[in-house]
């Protein structure tokens, strides 16, 4: 075996913040047609890395050396130039143009008068998804795509540059089953013509299944890195948190026989299609798909977003209807929402701010607010659910993803919300963060609240769920205990949907 | 307390100081106590408007239509005291009234209607002068009652009454941003309208109530001018709006929504008038004022938004070593 020239090597890079040594001495080395794992906690100094290593920023020191001669990566453009393509977890792609237009961003082809070829755009943009096997339409407009679909728009841009690098950070965080299987299939083709791949991910089972080596990141510096070995998780595990973490999901049986929520025959024209659950007070029901199973749209036709055109739903035994949002807040019914930036957190807000933004009712008579009351339960859930208590003076934008999803389940736990429906509520956060997202549930559940679960991360469905509803096609095919489901029914659950073609189903 | 006076007024609050200290240096009669009092005249109207302006902002909204609003106003409260006969003490809680009732308008409008403020209000920038000129033939109705001028030159204990007016306007926003819920919620809704939905808070009934005290705060203004002039025109209060939404940015409000201290903006109209104030004892013409006032608002804004940078480059002047031992500290958990 011959020792390869690593295309980019990367030695004994440092970059200081303010306060912090981001990455300490970091050294990674990507050969050509390698897919090399980047692993880490949050904080850990992935970011910076891979800031540094897509010109976004300059090393304080070190040298990185390109087919073994030292260069520089001056800004993205040079990055690019270099054919370094780097998809990064926050989408930089422009909601507003169609997803040809988003593809060649910045790269439009022209023609020689120096006007944008828009027959090549249509063209090349559609050879490209075509190659990906992704069924979307360059002429689409990018908003209107799903947060999977738009991932995939993502990588599409990154493969039209013809990228000889390519950096995935957390790439799957909002990803389907059967479009993991995709995209994996994808890098393994890419990586077998010679593209080299970095990728940053939090989901180990999938790091397992795709990475060739891993770098493994803590406090700034490698702790580990493995070379042609096999990759074992809980090593991975380990070496990431550094302590073992026997719990990985530290679930409590609190599912009681009373109904509280039980809705028949649900449709809306998102595309719910007859869906019905029956939901018990402090348990967990997961609702296991694919992305695009209909899934989501249950939840947003349980709180009112979406407006039902068929079905019923009732509380405790009492039709309710739910025309809006605040319908089904006043009802006791909080969404957590998969996309927590957007959606979830007021950045303008500390900790305070946003934990009680949903009960500023109960919080104040005659309109004035009790801020006492407001100081003192915030300084109580920061300190139960662990969020750094940089929370209390600091807006939320200076904390991690985990210490936010924190805090915006901490809303409904301060509210008065008897029913929670967490989307995707551990998406793009940290293991240690995960945990205490699980132990946060089962502190829910404990005080008798109920929680309809949305989780593409099969085993936490299976894990954290008591009951898990099978969705496909916008309605609910079967739920059935959770004990009595593998990954592998999850999975082919997905197929299913993905393979099959759409059938009637009676609800 | 501390709520209310927190970090985000030191900036105004140097601004303000820096500019006067430079003012009262050049300017001999500056620190005169007629000129004192005086000033507080000056900034009493826009100030009070500016309360109604910033709480729009801060649901990222903005209002243009309030000078416009002032014209209409005072000559409907010329109307009503020149022609109609209405006594004053009931004319005037009927001009807040109607500048209330125009704000719930274009809060309705621009909240249920989902059209943009900058377009509803920019509609009532150009209709409300429109309306003032409908009275009396457009012309300005003067001498109107000589019980009103009391309302704008009157003293208490040797105090102009617009400076309690500004006290207490004052004292109530800032009691109402940071004490009340609908202060929280207009925050909320300005930080993140989705956000705000999804926690149950309406946010259209938010957004248009700040329309709804914009229109009073305006009237308040309007009185004033009014007042102080005994007067109504549909002249009035032309550009009064910009001036309003200026002292807002160089208090710090962001146009963004959902960040900013109300009392920043009477700060930031008092830098604004203190400047004017300079400029008209040194005789500068008002070209030199329009020009000097686009810089403020300029610097106002550029300042906060590199911000960051500043602050770099202040510590990379203030000892390389103090940043060099902090940079080996970890980050925590």
């Amino acid at each position: 075996m011959t020792i390869q020239t690593p295309l980019w090597e990367f030695v004994d890079i440092s970059k200081a913040y303010p306060g912090v040594l981001a990455n300490d001495k970091v050294n990674i080395k990507l050969l050509p047609g390698s897919i090399h794992g980047l692993l880490g906690e949050n904080g850990c100094g992935k970011s910076t890395m891979i800031k540094t290593l897509s010109g976004v920023q300059q090393p304080d020191s070190g040298t990185i050396l390109h087919n073994g001669h030292p260069t520089l990566i001056n800004d993205p453009q040079m990055a690019r130039d270099f054919g370094i393509a780097t998809v990064f977890q926050e989408f930089s792609i422009v909601p507003t143009l169609s997803v040809g237009e988003n593809i060649f961003l910045g790269n439009m082809p022209r023609s020689q008068y120096g006007i944008i070829d828009w027959a090549r755009v249509h063209n090349e943009a559609a050879r490209v998804l075509a190659e990906m096997n992704v069924d979307i339409s360059p002429d689409i407009i990018t908003a209107r795509l799903s947060v999977g679909e738009q991932q995939l728009v993502e990588i599409a841009k990154a493969i039209a540059m013809n990228a000889r690098m390519i950096i995935l950070d957390e790439p799957t965080a909002a990803l389907g089953e059967d479009e993991i299987e995709r995209l994996h299939e994808l890098l393994r083709n890419m990586s077998r013509k010679g593209t080299s791949i970095l990728y940053v991910s939090h989901r180990l089972d999938e790091v397992e299944r795709i990475v060739d080596e891993v770098t493994i990141l803590r406090n700034g510096r490698v702790v580990r890195a493995s070379g042609e070995t096999k990759i074992n998780v809980s090593e991975i595990v380990n070496a990431m948190v550094g302590e073992d973490i026997t719990e990985h999901y530290p679930k409590e049986q609190n599912a009681t026989d009373t109904i509280v929520l039980e809705a028949t025959g649900l449709a809306t024209n998102a595309g719910v299609t007859g869906a019905s659950l029956q939901l018990r007070k402090g348990e967990v029901l997961g609702l296991g798909g694919v992305l695009g199973s209909g899934r989501t749209e249950i939840a947003r036709a349980l709180f009112g977003t979406d407006e039902l055109t068929a079905g019923r739903i009732t509380l405790k035994g009492k039709a309710v209807n739910i025309r809006r949002e605040i319908d089904a807040i006043r009802a006791g019914i909080a969404l957590v929402p998969e996309n927590r930036k957007y959606d979830g957190l007021f950045f303008n807000f500390r900790a305070a701010g946003n934990i009680t933004a949903a009960s500023l009712a109960g919080l104040s008579r005659f309109g004035i607010l009790n801020l006492k009351i407001e100081q003192d339960a915030t300084r109580d859930l920061i300190r139960d659910l662990e969020i750094s208590s940089q929370a209390e003076e600091k807006t939320v934008n200076f904390l991690s993803g985990g210490n936010q999803q924190k805090i915006v389940i901490a809303r409904w736990l301060f509210s008065d919300s008897e029913i929670l429906i967490l989307d995707e509520p551990t998406q793009g956060i940290d293991i240690g963060a995960k945990i205490a997202v699980y132990k946060l549930m089962n502190k829910l559940t404990r005080a008798g609240k109920s929680i309809i679960l949305i989780s593409s991360d099969h085993d936490e469905l299976l894990a954290m769920s008591d009951r898990i509803a099978i969705v496909q096609h916008g309605t609910i095919t079967r739920i059935t205990n959770a004990s009595e489901l593998t990954y592998a029914d999850l999975v082919r659950a997905s197929d299913d949907v993905s393979h099959a073609k759409p059938q009637e189903f009676s609800a | 307390m501390k709520r209310i006076f927190d970090t985000q007024l030191i900036g105004p609050f140097a601004a303000m100081v820096i500019v006067a200290v430079i003012v009262a240096l050049t300017t001999e009669r500056f620190l005169n106590p007629g000129n004192l009092s005086n000033l507080s005249l000056q900034v009493s109207i826009v100030a009070l408007i500016a309360i109604g302006s910033t709480i729009v902002i801060f649901a990222a909204g903005i209002d243009l239509s309030s000078g416009s609003m002032v014209a209409l106003l005072t000559m409907i409260l010329a109307q009503f005291l020149k022609f109609m006969g209405i006594p004053l003490s009931l004319a005037v809680p009927m001009i807040l009234i109607v500048g209330g009732v125009l704000g719930l308008f274009i809060g309705i409008i621009t909240a249920y209607g989902r059209i943009p403020s900058f377009i509803t209000t920019l509609a009532g920038l150009i209709a409300f002068r429109g309306m003032a000129l409908t009275f009396n033939n457009g012309s300005p109705i003067f001498s109107l009652d000589p019980a009103l001028e009391p309302i704008f030159y009157g003293k208490l204990a040797g105090v102009p009454l617009p400076f309690f007016y500004l006290v207490f306007f004052y004292a109530l926003a800032a009691f109402a941003m940071n004490y009340t819920k609908l202060g929280r919620e207009i925050y909320a809704v300005g930080g993140n309208p989705a956000a705000a939905l999804l926690t149950g808070i309406n946010v259209r009934k938010v957004q248009a109530t700040t329309f709804v005290i914009a229109g009073f705060m305006t009237a308040v203004g309007a009185i004033l001018m009014s007042a102080r002039l005994n007067s109504g025109s549909p002249n009035y209060g032309q550009t009064l709006e910009l001036q309003a939404i200026a002292a807002a940015v160089v208090g710090g409000a962001s146009l963004a929504g959902g960040r900013g201290n109300i009392l920043a903006t009477l700060m930031g109209a008092m830098t604004i008038v203190i400047v004017q104030n300079g400029l008209n004892l040194n005789a500068a013409p008002s070209s030199v004022q329009n020009i000097v006032l686009g810089l403020i608002i300029l610097s106002a804004v550029g300042i906060d938004m590199w911000r960051a940078e500043l602050s770099s480059l202040m510590g990379r002047f203030l000892g390389k070593g103090a940043s060099k031992r902090s940079n080996t500290h970890k980050k925590g958990g």
